[in-house]
């Protein structure tokens, strides 16, 4: 049979009058109604790209990947730019009755109108989303149903570290930073569309790309031979890369920290102008993923990032601007960046927030600077209760760094603190659990002294637990997790320990943590089970209300896969994982050598404030970027 | 409100076309937005978290629209109202736009107050002559149903008429200091009691608010 090639073509269908009628009886319709102030319809281009966030708008819009990669594509010629979010529950349901296919919220276009639609992967509980999305825009689900005019599905974001369990649901997966990979590979796409080229010859060039992995051109190899061969994938063909690099977006720290975004009508998570100050961080904690793949650290210059947060909230009309990044109170110049802004903003009632506080003195300095009057609350994260663990996991703060900060933000006026720990941490034992309540008592003692004798009534500290879930790409990507009724008897001892009735305990339900370890570590098996979940009812799994244990469970029962085994199996650092073929930069010999270092104990510096320790990422080209010597100005 | 070092600047604006589907609060937070990327002179608020001095008019519910909606901004410094509406018109979205721009006494009552009555229309997709009235509706407040007595609010209408674009039903509604009827309930019950179904109704927008009624 001869396949149908898919024409390209300038204009997109709309199913707008199809969706009206259904915006009268949904919760919050101005979701889907596009004419957002920012939103761009380009209308000279004949390829057509539709980025989708696999949750809600209120969730997706404020997404950095998703506002990136619509610019970084829409920046190019021929190709236009669309954004797509799955709808709520109630849509959702309508959309079934009523046959109204997944839409964009631009040009209201079926998304199988599409020549290519991306979906980013932000986190592992998102998995189930993908199968919704490619359900409800009538997309087959598997890239190996997919027709000739079917669209290109691209995956992309954290969860590309570890494709294989979204391997059979995806053409190519992306890894690495999108500004420009997307366009390259959208552009490969059209030129060998309009030269007539079938779907399985464009993703065999696609796969020539670096950074782009098209799963359907390897074979996955049962656990025997991947650990003899050294890799569990098998190209099909001559000349396919067998280890996929991640690609780096060099021009990051010259390009402006001002991109054009949308603002939404409906109150939106982290509803304000996000300026990216910097990318990557090299502290080098061992549980951390995006401490290894945002590698090498760059940093924006203080005159780029002013006047890009000027122009932003003029061109915008938000009234509070966030400086992020993975750790914000390490750049360089941040002391310059915040006095320049609290000038120039002085009287207009604009709020200049950071996401997370470094955790010592200068820490709380820099969160004085941009607080003002209004001194909410302080989140600092400890990770683990001694100092033996701490080491362990290469968190190289001090209990004097927590009290030095506790002094100083208590002594400032705050009167609430919340304190981040993981549960079940490589050779976690039961004092360290017990040293978690020790540390928050002592800092609790510590404020209390702090904020004065008028203040001492409101003082507040609370501690937030989550279970430790092992990372690919990760020094503890062997280390198995703990089971959820283990993870329970740790966080009741950890609640039995403390005395103070002042200190409130909060802990995320382990058995969320418990999927997310099975995405996070699976291999192509896990795929099935995601799409048996599925199939069973899962979706919203990031949702505690909506969350399905039993449907994975079931589902991992019919495919024949152990998930306690995938989640909770300790290997040794010989061992290869699933996602070997992947390189985030920092060599697997890194990994293994923190690892070992870990286990006795041995901390390594952050090399943007002193030596590299070999992680392998930096060559040719590629390094740390700094805008001016780190340490300097940080105390 | 009243500082008789500030500029008090009343602004008409329209909620229109597929923005009537938003929601009040919404609309006020696009409407900030707009004045802060107007680059207007708007003065603050004192105290511990500084915000802008803007009053809004009566709120429409989601799915209303509105041509003569308003807002009153509070300016630090005089302005030609016509570079004001200038400004704020290249700062705003077609359907969320305003359309005319005067200073006003800082002492005058607020938009929220100052127009008790709001004139809809209706837009229907079905030729009515005329359209029953129910005596009272029941409406749902925090879980609670009340029962509201139509004729404390309707202060004229339902009339019909056939216009060019289709049949339209225009009624007047008064807000009261304890509450008021929302246009879309009633005019959903109106075409309950007339027998007639909920998607007859095509669009609503309040045509007009006024101090006083007016025939
Ligand atoms: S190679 Fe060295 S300098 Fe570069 S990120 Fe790794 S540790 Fe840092």
């Amino acid at each position: 049979m001869a396949a149908q090639k898919k024409a390209l073509s300038t204009a997109l269908p709309s199913v707008w009058n199809k969706l009206e009628p259904l915006l009268r009886r949904i919760e919050r319709p101005s979701r889907y109604i596009d004419h957002e102030w920012g939103s761009v319809r380009k209308s000279d281009a004949d390829f057509h790209f539709c980025m989708v966030y696999p949750d809600t708008y209120e969730l997706g819009q404020p997404n950095q990947a998703l506002r990136i990669l619509v610019n970084a594509v829409n920046a190019t010629e021929g190709l236009a730019a669309e954004r797509a979010f799955l709808p709520a529950v109630d849509l959702i349901e309508l959309m079934r009755e009523e046959g109204l296919p997944l839409f964009s919220v631009e040009s209201c276009a079926p998304l199988s109108s599409f020549d290519a639609i991306g979906i980013t992967l932000p986190h592992e509980l998102a998995a189930t989303n993908v199968l919704e999305v490619l359900d409800l825009a009538g997309i087959p689900l598997h890239a190996s149903e997919r027709a000739e005019d079917d669209p290109f599905v691209i995956g992309g974001g954290p969860c590309a570290y570890n494709p294989e369990p979204y391997a059979p649901f995806f053409d190519v997966i992306s890894v690495g930073e999108g500004e420009e990979a997307t366009p390259e590979l959208l552009c490969v796409i059209r030129r060998m569309r309009r030269a007539g080229a079938n779907r399985q010859k464009i993703l065999r060039e696609a796969a020539k790309l670096t950074g782009s992995y098209v799963p359907s051109l390897y074979r996955w190899r049962c656990e025997g031979e991947a650990q003899e061969r050294g890799s569990w994938i098998e190209p099909l063909y001559e000349g396919l890369p067998t280890r996929i690099e991640k690609r780096i977006f060099e021009g990051f720290a010259e390009s402006s920290a001002w991109e054009p975004a949308v603002v939404p009508f409906t109150e939106a998570v982290h509803d304000r102008l996000n300026v990216e100050i910097l990318r990557g961080c090299a502290r080098g904690c061992r549980f951390c993923q995006a401490g290894m793949i945002y590698r090498p650290v760059r940093e924006r210059s203080a005159d780029n990032i002013v006047n890009s947060v000027l122009r932003g909230l003029a061109e915008t009309g938000y009234d509070e601007v966030s400086l992020t990044s993975l750790s914000s109170t390490d750049h360089s110049q941040i002391a310059e960046i915040l006095s320049r802004l609290n000038a120039a903003l002085a009287g207009t009632g604009v709020r200049v927030s950071i996401p997370s506080q470094r955790l010592d003195s200068f820490g709380v300095s820099m969160a004085e600077l941009v607080a003002g009057q209004k001194k909410g609350g302080l989140t600092f994260a400890p990770e683990a209760g001694t100092q033996r663990l701490r080491d362990v996991i290469n968190k190289n703060v001090t209990e004097d760094d927590l009290f030095g900060a506790i002094d100083a933000a208590f002594a400032a006026g705050w009167r609430r603190c919340k304190l981040y720990f993981m549960i079940g941490l490589p050779t976690e034992t039961d004092e360290d659990v017990k040293g978690i309540a020790s540390l928050a008592q002592r800092a609790y003692d510590r404020a209390w002294a702090a904020a004065g004798p008028e203040a001492r009534g409101s003082v507040k500290v609370s501690i937030s637990c989550a279970v430790f879930v092992p990372k690919a790409q990760t020094p503890f990507q062997w280390d198995g997790q703990i089971g959820p009724e283990e993870a329970l008897r740790r966080v009741n001892l950890l609640s039995h320990s403390i005395k103070y009735k002042a200190i409130d305990v909060h802990w995320h339900d382990p058995k969320t943590s418990f999927v997310e370890a099975v995405m996070s570590r699976g291999g192509r098996e896990v795929a099935a089970v995601v799409e048996g979940a599925w199939r069973r009812g899962a979706r919203f799994d990031a949702w505690t209300e909506h969350f399905n244990e039993q449907a994975w469970r079931d589902a991992s029962a019919e495919q024949g896969v152990d998930p306690e085994a995938c989640a909770q199996t300790t290997y040794d650092v010989g061992y290869i994982m699933p996602w070997s073929h992947i390189s985030s930069g920092v060599s697997q010999a890194f990994l293994a050598r923190e690892r070992k270092r870990a286990e006795e104990g041995v901390t390594m510096p952050d090399c943007t404030f002193e030596r590299c320790t070999g992680c392998g990422v930096c060559k040719g080209d590629v390094a740390n970027m700094l805008a001016a010597p780190r340490g300097a100005n940080h105390g | 409100m009243a500082d008789p070092l500030l500029f008090r600047l009343r602004v008409t604006y329209g909620k229109t076309g597929r923005l009537a589907l938003l929601s009040h609060l919404e609309i006020t937070h696009a409407l900030e937005r707009a004045v802060r990327r107007a680059g207007l002179p708007f003065a603050v608020t004192q105290g511990f978290s500084p915000h802008m001095r803007i009053a809004f008019g009566s709120a429409l519910p989601v799915g209303v629209g509105g041509v003569a909606e308003i807002f009153d901004i509070f300016l630090a410094r005089n302005v030609n109202p016509a570079d004001v509406l200038d400004a704020l018109q290249s700062a705003s979205v077609e359907e969320l736009y305003p359309t005319a721009a005067k200073l006003i006494s800082p002492r005058a009552p607020a938009a929220s107050v100052a127009f008790p009555y709001s004139t809809y229309e209706a837009e229907l997709s079905v030729r009515v002559t005329a359209l029953a009235v129910p005596r009272t509706v029941t409406v749902r407040r925090k879980k609670k149903e009340k029962e509201l007595i139509v004729a404390d609010f309707l202060a004229d209408g339902p009339t019909c008429e056939t216009t060019g674009a289709g049949y339209a039903v225009r009624f007047t509604l008064q807000a009261k200091e304890d509450g008021s009827l929302r246009p879309d309930v009633l005019i959903n019950a109106c075409l309950a009691e007339s027998g007639l179904d909920e998607t007859a109704l095509m669009g609503l927008t309040r045509v007009a608010q006024t101090a006083r009624l007016v025939h």
